[in-house]
């Protein structure tokens, strides 16, 4: 597979440290979660396995083009929109999420709306740029912070104060009953390869894509959930977990470079994450922005020139952006996240039939073109 | 083609001036016109290589052969060929009803010259000239390719300076080299003067942050590019090339990467880039730890950068323009000014400046640190062109960062590094990560 590919689903991993997802995943752990972790990877490599075989069939085609050629109107318009909406709550989930953070942690004497402001307007002309571009950026922003990901990982694994009893004892949770809710959120952190509806632009050659590749996502799966889930109890213990909103940045304060010029680890941590979320509302929104734009054909409405179909897009993002900032709280965030991710899971296994559809119709439709 | 004719009307456009020179030649039954200006051509080779052999010849008949027979000769098949060529230092010969140029340009600027700009420990001294051909000279006596192409072009309508374009024919990057022709038929300036002007000339963008063409005078940058698919543009009169596509690493990349062994390369490397992200960010994270999170930096460090603040009345955003914006206008001012002089700007700049601003509690003496590092890291960049732009880059992060602190400076170069992807240079992403151990398979295209 093409580097690009893996960046996708890695970024979506790496960066959901940051979301709900840890949290969800701590709050049930007595009720099912370890169980629920392991079925979930293997949901979550099914779910990639399937996608990246069905995109693999049609290099260079996206989903809306697909459908195009498929399905009539009055089943693709609504579909595509409604998944339009789906990358725009992903990416504003992240967004909040990441803005909460900051008030929290790292610039608590700034309006909260500047913060998000910031935040939006730094990312939201990006996702306007072409796909190949998003990649490239992705690629050189990815690769500059990888040491310092590689760094905590080490670092993490290593300390004294990482007790293993702790992991022991949460695993020994294995025989309950997985939870569907957990299970939901670990099939989130395999997500990433569905970017390839509008991704999949990019990759106009068939790729190499066998046994060899799914072992690799399958170990990069589990080693995210493994390490999202244990390293907080193992530093933490599994009683006094529960009393953390953000276990991943409690955990990181746990660390300290006792020679370096930054003490604490988590500001390395927030800083990194600040920029593991920006490459993940980034990636979403740009799907987001092409499916809107195919959906309201956007480059046709024209006043002297000047697109302001575009400016339409960015002032929704914004607006509706900073409403939900502003509006709504931790404790009903993490809420709605769950839901979110119970939806996506449930949504993306149903879409497996549009997609055996897709890939049926198409194939008549090159027997139909071979035999004129 | 009658010759006479043509001469007269030649002769007519230089009507009211006195730079033209017309000599009718008889002697012996033979006759011949000459027409040139005195200023521009070589007269001894004049004197050796056609007076001389006119008197000598026995026919009419023999002259001509020999005429057709010298290197420096040219066929003119119209009036207004002729004019151009007499305007570019060529002798006008009009002989049996037939009009030759015979190419005796003198050029006292041929001499090559020693690099001033991209100067090197290893590697040759040698720079390109100001002369056109000799610097198609050097280019062609370094690349021993039949595939190199030279086109000629004439741009600028006032002055008229010949515009070399060259290129591999089987190596060159066929949809650059497409753009390029096509921008450079579409350019109307009155005056070219210089080579560096094409930056601008060849760019669609009125707002244009960094160079899209490298500005070099090295001729090993000229033949290194060349052989990897590049054009490159010459002016007559200009020392200087532009090459182009160009993408950033070209510009972070100096010839002596390839004279040094493997390690010391990637340490040099290594260093440039670790200091062009030093000259970048190191204002912004003064300002945000000292002014936004001080808890960031270790408390030690912390406490000295506070110590070192004590009694200065600034925010550190104040404290960082100020002390950036003198040593910019040092740093503007020491291009400008005489040799002789500009050794008392440094010393007044540095050491006076540097001290006395301490002393008199305007800025911290860490900030004294920042700053000159900061001056001398923007000197590793070792193109000139990316200095400047990562100068003002440096501006726009402080500013981000006096408004939002780390998480700021932090979005800000991430914004940069979109913004640097974004950028085309003829077709070529400007930014974008190589994979050069997969050779020419890609497993994915262009969207």
């Amino acid at each position: 597979m093409s580097r690009y590919y893996y960046y996708l689903i890695l970024i979506n991993m790496i960066a959901n440290i940051i979301s709900a997802v840890p949290t969800i995943l701590l709050h049930y752990r007595q009720e099912g979660a370890v169980s629920a972790l392991l079925v979930g990877m293997v949901l979550g490599t099914i779910i990639v396995f399937v996608y990246t075989k069905f995109f693999n069939a049609f290099p260079g085609m996206t989903l809306p083009e697909l459908l195009v050629k498929t399905t009539s109107k009055w089943f693709y318009y609504p579909m595509l929109f409604f998944m339009a909406i789906m990358w725009y709550i992903a990416g504003v989930s992240t967004l909040i999420t990441y803005t909460f953070l900051l008030i929290r942690y790292l610039t608590p004497d700034i309006p909260i709306m500047l913060v998000g402001l910031t935040l939006i307007i730094s990312i939201i002309f990006g996702c306007f740029m072409k796909t190949d571009r998003v990649l490239y950026t992705i690629e050189i922003i990815f690769l500059i912070n990888f040491p310092i990901i590689v760094f905590i990982i080490i670092k993490a694994y290593t300390n004294e104060s990482l007790n293993w009893d702790f992991i022991m004892e949460a695993m020994l949770h294995v025989v309950e009953m997985p939870n569907l809710n957990v299970i939901a959120a670990c099939i989130f952190l395999s997500l990433g390869v569905v970017n390839l509806v509008i991704f999949n632009r990019f990759f106009t050659n068939k790729q190499n894509f066998g046994l060899k590749q799914i072992i690799v996502i399958a170990f990069i799966a589990g080693a995210t959930i493994f390490t999202t889930y244990f390293i907080p109890i193992g530093f933490h213990g599994y009683t006094a977990i529960e009393e953390l909103v953000y276990p991943w940045v409690a955990t990181s304060d746990s660390m300290r470079m006792r020679y370096f010029l930054i003490e604490r680890l988590v500001y390395v941590f927030l800083l990194l994450y600040l920029v593991m979320a920006f490459l993940s509302i980034l990636i979403h929104w740009h799907v987001a922005v092409e499916l809107f734009k195919f959906i309201f054909k956007f480059e046709r409405m024209k006043y002297k020139g000047i697109h302001y179909g575009y400016l339409i897009i960015v002032l929704f993002f914004t607006v509706a952006s900073l409403f939900l900032i502003v509006t709504l709280t931790e404790y009903q965030l993490f809420q709605y996240s769950k839901i979110f991710f119970n939806l996506t899971a449930v949504i993306f296994f149903a879409m497996f039939f549009v997609l055996f559809y897709v890939s049926r119709r198409m194939k008549g439709a090159d027997n139909k073109d071979s035999e004129n | 083609m009658v010759s006479t004719e043509s001469l007269s009307w030649i002769v007519s456009q230089f009507k009211d001036t006195k730079e033209l020179t017309q000599k009718e030649l008889e002697f012996e039954n033979k006759k011949m016109t000459v027409l040139y200006i005195k200023s521009l051509i070589d007269q001894e080779l004049f004197q050796q290589y056609i007076v001389n052999p006119f008197f000598e010849m026995k026919t009419e008949e023999q002259f001509r052969v020999y005429l057709t027979a010298l290197p420096q000769f040219q066929e003119v098949q119209s009036k207004e060929e002729g004019l151009f060529y007499v305007m570019e230092g060529n002798i006008l010969v009009a002989l049996q009803e037939n009009l030759y140029a015979i190419d005796f340009k003198l050029a006292k600027n041929s001499d090559v010259n020693s690099t001033s700009v991209e100067t090197t420990i290893h590697g040759s001294e040698l720079a390109l000239s100001d002369n056109l051909m000799t610097n198609v000279n050097i280019i062609r006596s370094f690349y021993h390719q039949p595939s190199l192409i030279i086109e000629y072009y004439l741009k600028g309508e006032v002055n008229k300076p010949k515009v070399a374009l060259i290129y591999d024919q089987e190596k060159v990057k066929k949809k650059a080299l497409e753009i390029i022709k096509e921008k450079l038929q579409q350019i109307d300036k009155q005056i070219i003067t210089e080579t560096p002007q094409f930056n601008n000339f060849l760019n669609d963008k009125r707002f244009s942050l960094f160079p899209q063409m490298i500005l070099t005078e090295r001729p090993d940058r000229v033949v290194y590019n060349l052989a990897g698919g590049k054009v490159v543009l010459l002016v007559d009169g200009s020392p200087q090339s532009m090459i182009a596509p160009a993408v950033f690493f070209d510009f972070m990349t100096t010839m002596e990467d390839n004279y040094h062994t493997l390690f010391i390369s990637y340490y040099l490397k290594m260093l440039r880039y670790f200091g062009i992200f030093v000259c970048i960010l190191l204002p912004g994270i003064y300002i945000g730890a000292a002014s936004f999170s001080p808890e960031v930096i270790r408390t030690e460090l912390m406490l000295t950068i506070a110590g070192s603040r004590m009694g200065v009345p600034f925010t550190s955003f104040v404290e960082v323009l100020f002390m950036l914006f003198f040593m910019e206008l040092l740093l503007e001012a020491s291009i400008r000014l005489p040799k002789a002089i500009s050794a008392t700007a440094a010393t007044v700049g540095g050491l006076i400046l540097g001290t006395a601003v301490t002393e008199a509690a305007l800025a911290s003496n860490i900030m004294v640190i920042i700053v000159s590092a900061v001056a001398i890291s923007t000197f590793v960049i070792p193109v000139n062109e990316m200095a400047f732009a990562i100068r003002i880059v440096r501006l726009f992060l402080i500013v981000i960062a006096s408004i939002f602190g780390l998480a700021g400076l932090t979005l800000g170069l991430l914004c940069l590094i979109m913004y640097l992807v974004n950028q085309s240079s003829f077709g070529e992403p400007f930014l974008r990560v190589y994979n050069y151990g997969k050779g020419d398979k890609k497993s994915e295209g262009q969207a």
